[in-house]
């Protein structure tokens, strides 16, 4: 049985190369190679940005610009890294936007009460959902948004002696609440893929999950595929 | 450069940045009476010899003015305005350079440790090792003082010639005055000075002569006497405060930011600890959801 299993899931990586939404063997490929890579693109983009600005946001966090060679080096490549990041961000919101389309009875899923009912478990059985739930959608829209308000703020805190002291300071602010909010979320984000929810990180790694897993978290999905 | 001479007061993204000095340490001040410079550049010259600045070629505009604005090379500068007033036309004259804000701007904006720090003497210097050229100083600062070196990638301005003053001699400017409009000394002592000057001017007929030691950033460690009531005629802002932007970025998203951040990770811990991880159902719930599939399926 072990055996069998071994083998469908090996064929279930190969497969996980280049379709998605398939079943092969036991196993379900959610996330093929290019939609891996793109996630892993913005992950490492974000987390460069995160250790080189961290240490310019605040001393407590000073130790972070070790990690890149001293507090200098972080400010001369945290705006490289993060155009980059800005970059592999609308990749990412264009390979995955058909995905994201919030269906009527998602609408709410921005409430915290929303998000609170679904950190205890309590699934709506009456909401069958698709791929992704409206959770994933918000948190999709709500990271190519920061990433639009990141660029725009950070180019004029990068080149800030053409623009006035209030459009700077203003700048500074925006940066600054998009990260905070970015950090929360991240930290959540993390939690949720990893330890959280057993089964999901191997969905972004190998790019396969099992049938339980799919039934669990994503059942119209589950439907969907295991119907075609 | 810090000196050794000199205690430090404060220093910027510094969580502890209150001073470690013990020793006695007076505010010193420049003295600038704008109603007796004569517009003679000799403190921009001595400036830049003292400092080993560049010989900067001025650049015209249409005023007596060597440049339009101070310069990452260029750190003292004579300011030169024609302003009518009730007909008479009156030829304004300020030296312009560092204020050395008791509350300096700068180094609240400063997010890199000791790149700007304010001497026990009130002095407000800038150390280039240190400083990352990020230019945030240039946005706290309400007198578009600190300016980028783009060959250094780092801020420069005046110094207050803190290796001058740590040991005993007066700044450059001041030694290089030729009017007596320039004097240094400890703060109490140029404010008298100052306070005196503008008595006797107001003695002399102009009513509206002042003291510009503004209070929006604690008093500054220059103390500039005007004819008029008008710092704006003087290219002065009128009411400097240490932009409120910088303050409710660095007094409350910061510490907030940083409390919400560690919100987040006790609240995943207190999650995980209260629910655990959601598992998937092993091969029981999964036979049992099977047959539910099955049913729900036509």
């Amino acid at each position: 049985m072990t055996a069998i299993h071994g083998e469908h899931a090996d064929s279930a990586i190969l497969a996980a190369r280049n379709r998605e939404n398939v079943m092969v063997g036991g196993e379900i490929v959610r996330h093929r190679r290019a939609s891996r890579w793109i996630h892993w693109s913005v992950a490492t983009t974000f987390i460069l940005a995160l250790i080189t600005g961290m240490p310019i946001w605040t001393p407590i966090f000073r130790w972070m610009a070790n990690l890149v060679g001293g507090l200098e080096v972080a400010r001369v490549i945290h705006p490289y890294v993060s155009v980059a990041f800005f970059i592999v961000s609308v990749m990412q919101f264009f390979h995955w936007a058909s995905d994201m389309k919030f269906t009527p009875d998602e609408r709410g899923w921005w409430r915290p009460s929303k998000l609170w009912a679904y950190m205890r478990y309590e699934d709506d059985p009456a909401v069958e959902g698709g791929k992704y739930n409206g959770g994933q959608k918000f948190f999709f829209y709500s990271v190519t948004l920061g990433a639009l308000a990141f660029l725009v703020s950070g180019l004029i805190m990068w080149f800030p002696l053409g623009f006035s002291p209030i459009v700077r300071e203003l700048s500074i602010l925006v940066h600054d609440l998009v990260f905070i909010l970015f950090l929360i979320a991240i930290i959540f984000h993390v939690y949720l893929g990893t330890i959280a929810e057993p089964g999901t990180l191997r969905s972004m790694m190998r790019g396969t999950v099992t049938r339980s897993w799919a039934r669990l978290h994503h059942p119209g999905w589950f439907r969907q595929v295991t119907k075609s | 450069m810090t000196v050794q001479a000199l205690d430090v007061k404060r220093s910027s993204a510094s969580v502890w940045g209150s001073g470690t000095g013990i020793r006695q340490q007076t505010a010193v001040a420049k003295y600038i009476d704008t109603t007796t410079c004569i517009g003679c550049k000799a403190c921009e010259a001595a400036c830049q010899e003292w400092n080993d600045l560049k010989r900067v070629p001025t650049t015209q505009t249409g005023t007596y003015q060597t440049l339009p604005e101070l310069d990452a090379e260029f750190w003292n500068l004579i300011k030169f305005r024609e302003q009518e007033v009730e007909g008479t036309l009156n030829w304004l004259m300020r030296k312009d350079q560092c204020m050395h804000c008791a509350e300096p701007g700068c180094l609240e904006a400063c997010p890199a440790p000791g790149a700007i720090v304010q001497y026990a003497n009130g002095i407000v210097d800038v150390d280039p090792e240190k400083c990352i050229g990020c230019k945030y100083c240039a946005t706290g600062c309400p007198f578009e003082v600190p300016k980028f070196h783009p060959q250094t990638g780092k801020m420069a301005k005046c110094t207050l010639c803190v290796d001058r003053v740590g040991v005993g001699l007066e700044p450059a400017c001041i030694k290089a005055c030729p009017t007596g409009c320039l004097n240094f000394g400890t703060k109490d002592d140029m404010l008298t000075l100052a306070k005196n000057r503008v008595t006797r001017l107001q003695a002399d007929g102009f009513k509206e002569a002042m003291v510009y030691d503004p209070q929006g950033v604690g008093g500054t460690n220059v103390v500039t006497v005007l004819k008029f009531n008008r710092p704006e005629w003087y290219e002065l802002p009128a009411d400097p405060h240490v932009p409120w932007g910088v303050k409710l970025w660095k007094k409350v998203m910061r510490p907030l930011g940083v409390l919400a951040a560690a919100a987040a990770v006790v609240g995943v811990f207190a999650h995980y600890t209260q629910y655990g991880p959601k598992e998937v159902p092993g091969s029981e719930g999964d036979d049992e959801a099977r047959r539910r599939d099955e049913r729900m399926t036509p």
